[in-house]
């Protein structure tokens, strides 16, 4: 079956999403890339390029590299007089007062240009995906006419395409949080892209979505900010040493790219390095670019390409008659929002909410138009019939502590089988206490049920092997069931009440978990420690049994100090350094024991002298 | 996928048919008790399918960060190429040297599958040049006379592409 894909068909650059398992995901394009430029090129000999590779030859072919047609998509000539004044390539009035580009002689609509676009994208996802794609969402501005609309989805009919229906950017980006389920709210949507800016208004609830204002800034993006930084850098330049670096086609190539990174690291530090070393020479030798810009500069430089934005924000609330307190959710859309000036800008904005940044935003569209193709496609339903546990389960073991056979958030149904073995010699039978919880400490978590298996077999501390399965089906019911494997005995019982907490106990239980997580470590690597003090004391204890008189007096008197002292760490709840060097020192007496020694399985250290040991999980507690 | 190998579920029923004929009966009745849920058969499709895709994307994440790591030491071996070009006859032992580090580089770069290529002389193909300047000189137009700066990599992983001078002829 043909998959349906969303497309977010943007002005500079373009992106393609499916759904995958019920959640969208972002399809790399034949270069491995997952934006793809607008960008599309008609060369002499007839051949088109679509995307980086057009934007390559650009300087070569500046007539024939059509950029930004999304601008021209659907309007008339005399609307565009401004645009036309943008680009590189000829733009003229086609027939009934249409746009067409002229490119070497020939005429090309802008809808014919788009449709490369939309047909280079899905092809690379077809063959991604192993399976042609023939059905689309495909997204646009808000504040599209009907005409644009049209257009959009004839472009992608020439693609070859069933454009399943045109959604609004806006409304894709609140699809992609899943704001569509909640119940009458108001969203802001801001998205600042590579070259344009846009803000809408929306009214969302019970599956509706509704644009209610729209406004913007058709010519303001990430490129702007890029550009500013890439003068200062020039000018800075230039002051010093007279040369000016936007004259060299390699040093402006370098300066640009730098300028991008420089950019990026300012959203996550406040001061970064430019290091463009021998970025041009003169008579005295060769000269280098190498400063440093602090994010307060960048910001300051950049200050009134920031207060362009606070306009239509302030119109689209006007427009949409709410105030700051009256939106609920803010979405945040193109890569420019990365850049913490603008997230400040948008939460003074909008009464201090702290905005929706989770989703990728340059990706966040597509994902949403992703989700409605597959919403109309019926191919989301299926998915979300799949349970989670809310909680994990498991079983305490020696120490009083948790541990957990199924963890929180597996789906369901699920089944789980782990290894116990006894904590004594001759431990005649084991208690299995079924948990269900968060916390390391046992007795901090829910008592689900107890199960006793019995009839062991006389057997040393850690010979034993009790199977313990964790079963839980689709509606949530736990089945545990533990089996002895040198006897074949089971025991079982069967839970239902796992699911029948409601949501607040679960996000208590879950915040418990969060705020005591640090003690809750700390705990548990005490216990670790002191059972693996203990287990090296027995078997230090069992060697020197066994070996009897063939340990040197010395030696033996230090190994029965060095248990005296684990016994009394163990009972008086030493803390860990000191469970650690003793459990250190017993092990080199261990070794040095079984090399004295040297008969039979004396190499094994106390992990390799109990049989299986690497299967077993945990032990339990004498029953 | 047309040639992927035969799934073990499209062989079985061709071994039962060759079953003796008076099992055949019972064999009917033991096929159709075994009929599986088609939810059940759906789910185990999308297990097999989730853990082939797993396997692609484990692969291609690889290949992704090995290419993103790669690209971030570029700069580094650009450098390093443009301070040899400085270099002059009086550091001509020190530059020795720095050459045989840059050559390091370079070789480490193809070993992760990232050749470094120039293209000059040939016709500018988009695939592996990005044009950064035009000349007008005697060489055929369309031609690469320059290399601004080397492309690493192949056709089917390009890391880079060369930036390059492109010939234009004079008219």
């Amino acid at each position: 079956m043909a998959k349906a894909v969303g497309i977010d068909l943007g002005t500079t650059n373009s992106v393609i999403a499916v759904v995958e398992g019920g959640q969208p995901t972002v399809i790399p394009n034949a270069e491995g890339s997952r934006t793809t430029p607008s960008v599309v090129a008609f060369l002499d000999n007839g051949e088109r390029l679509v995307g980086q590779l057009a934007r390559r030859q650009a300087i070569l072919n500046p007539k024939g590299t059509i950029t930004s047609a999304k601008r021209f998509v659907g309007r008339r000539f005399d609307e565009v007089k401004s645009e036309i004044q943008a680009v590189a390539y000829d733009v003229v009035e086609g027939p009934n007062g249409t746009v067409r580009f002229k490119v070497h002689d020939r005429l090309v609509s802008p809808e014919e240009v788009s449709a490369l676009v939309l047909r280079k994208l899905a092809d690379d996802a077809g063959k991604f995906l192993g399976e042609k794609v023939t059905e689309a969402v495909i997204t646009v501005p808000a504040y599209f006419n009907d005409a644009q609309r049209q257009s959009t989805k004839d472009a992608g009919r020439i693609a070859g395409l069933e454009v399943l229906r045109i959604i609004n950017e806006p409304t894709a980006a609140a699809l992609a949080y899943g704001l569509d389920k909640r119940s009458n709210e108001t969203v802001l949507v801001f998205d600042l892209g590579g070259g344009t800016f846009d803000v809408s208004i929306l009214d969302v609830g019970e599956g509706v979505v509704e644009v209610r204002a729209t406004s913007g800034d058709t010519h303001l993006g990430g490129d702007d900010f890029d550009r500013r930084l890439v003068d200062h850098l020039a000018e800075e330049f230039k002051k010093e040493n007279g040369i000016d670096l936007r004259n060299d086609a390699q040093a402006l190539q370098r300066l640009f790219e730098a300028a991008e990174k420089a950019k990026i690291e300012l959203s996550a530090v406040t001061q970064t390095q430019v290091n463009l070393p021998f970025i041009t020479a003169d008579a005295n030798g060769p000269k280098h670019l190498v400063t440093s810009i602090m994010r307060a500069q960048f910001e300051e430089m950049t200050r009134d390409l920031l207060d362009r934005c606070l306009g239509p924000v302030e119109h689209a609330m006007a427009d949409a008659k709410v105030t700051a307190s009256d939106i609920d959710e803010v979405i945040l859309v193109g890569g420019s929002t990365r850049m913490p000036a603008v997230q400040n800008l948008v939460r003074r904005l909008t009464g201090g909410k702290d905005p929706n940044m989770t989703v990728n935003p340059d990706e966040v569209v597509a994902d949403g138009a992703a989700v409605q193709a597959a919403v109309i496609k019926g191919e989301m339903q299926d998915v979300l019939l799949l349970d989670v546990t809310p909680l994990s389960l498991g079983v305490e073991t020696l120490g009083g502590v948790m541990s957990k056979i199924i963890e929180r958030n597996t789906t369901i149904p699920a089944r789980r089988t782990e290894v116990f073995t006894t904590a004594e010699d001759n431990q005649p039978a084991v208690d299995i206490v079924i948990l269900q919880g968060e916390r390391e400490r046992a007795a901090d978590n829910r008592v689900l049920g107890r199960l006793r298996l019995e009839g062991i077999r006389p057997a040393p501390r850690g010979v034993p092997q009790v199977e313990v399965t964790f079963d839980i089906d689709a509606n949530g019911i736990l089945n545990v069931s533990a089996r002895d494997r040198d006897t074949g005995a089971e025991q079982q019982i069967t839970i239902t009440e796992t699911s029948n907490l409601s949501r607040d106990d679960v996000d208590r239980m879950v915040r418990d978990a969060e705020v005591h997580r640090n003690e809750d470590e700390r705990l548990r690597q005490e216990v670790d420690a002191r059972n693996e003090l203990d287990s090296v004391s027995y078997q230090v204890r069992r060697r020197l049994d066994e070996v009897g008189d063939g340990v040197p007096s010395n030696e033996r008197s230090r190994a029965e100090m060095l248990l005296a002292e684990a016994r009394q760490a163990i009972e008086n709840q030493a803390d860990l350094e000191r469970l650690r060097s003793l459990t250190s020192d017993l092990q080199q007496i261990f070794h040095s024991l079984a090399a004295a020694t040297a008969t039979g399985d004396g190499q094994g250290g106390p992990e390799a002298s109990a049989p299986d040991e690497d299967v077993i999980d945990a032990d339990f507690t004498v029953g | 996928m047309p040639d992927g190998p035969v799934r073990d579920a499209e062989v079985k029923p061709a071994e039962d048919a060759r079953a003796p004929d008076g099992d055949a009966e019972r064999a009917v009745e033991h096929e159709q008790e075994r009929v599986p849920d088609d939810r059940l058969l759906r789910a185990l499709a999308d297990v097999d399918n989730l853990r082939k895709r797993f396997d692609r994307e484990v692969a291609r994440a690889r290949a992704d960060e090995r290419a993103r790591a790669a690209q971030s030491w570029l700069p580094v071996v650009d450098n390093l190429e443009l301070a040899l070009d400085h270099a002059g006859p009086e550091c001509a032992p020190l530059a020795e040297g720095l050459r045989a580090v840059r050559d390091q580089a370079v070789a480490l770069l193809a070993a992760l599958g990232f050749p470094r290529f120039e293209d000059v002389g040939q016709a500018f193909d988009p695939a592996r040049d990005e044009a950064l300047a035009i000349v007008e000189t005697g060489a055929p137009s369309g031609t690469v006379v320059a290399t601004l700066r080397p492309g690493y990599g192949t056709a089917e992983s390009m890391l880079r592409p060369a930036g390059v001078v492109v010939a234009r002829a004079s008219d």
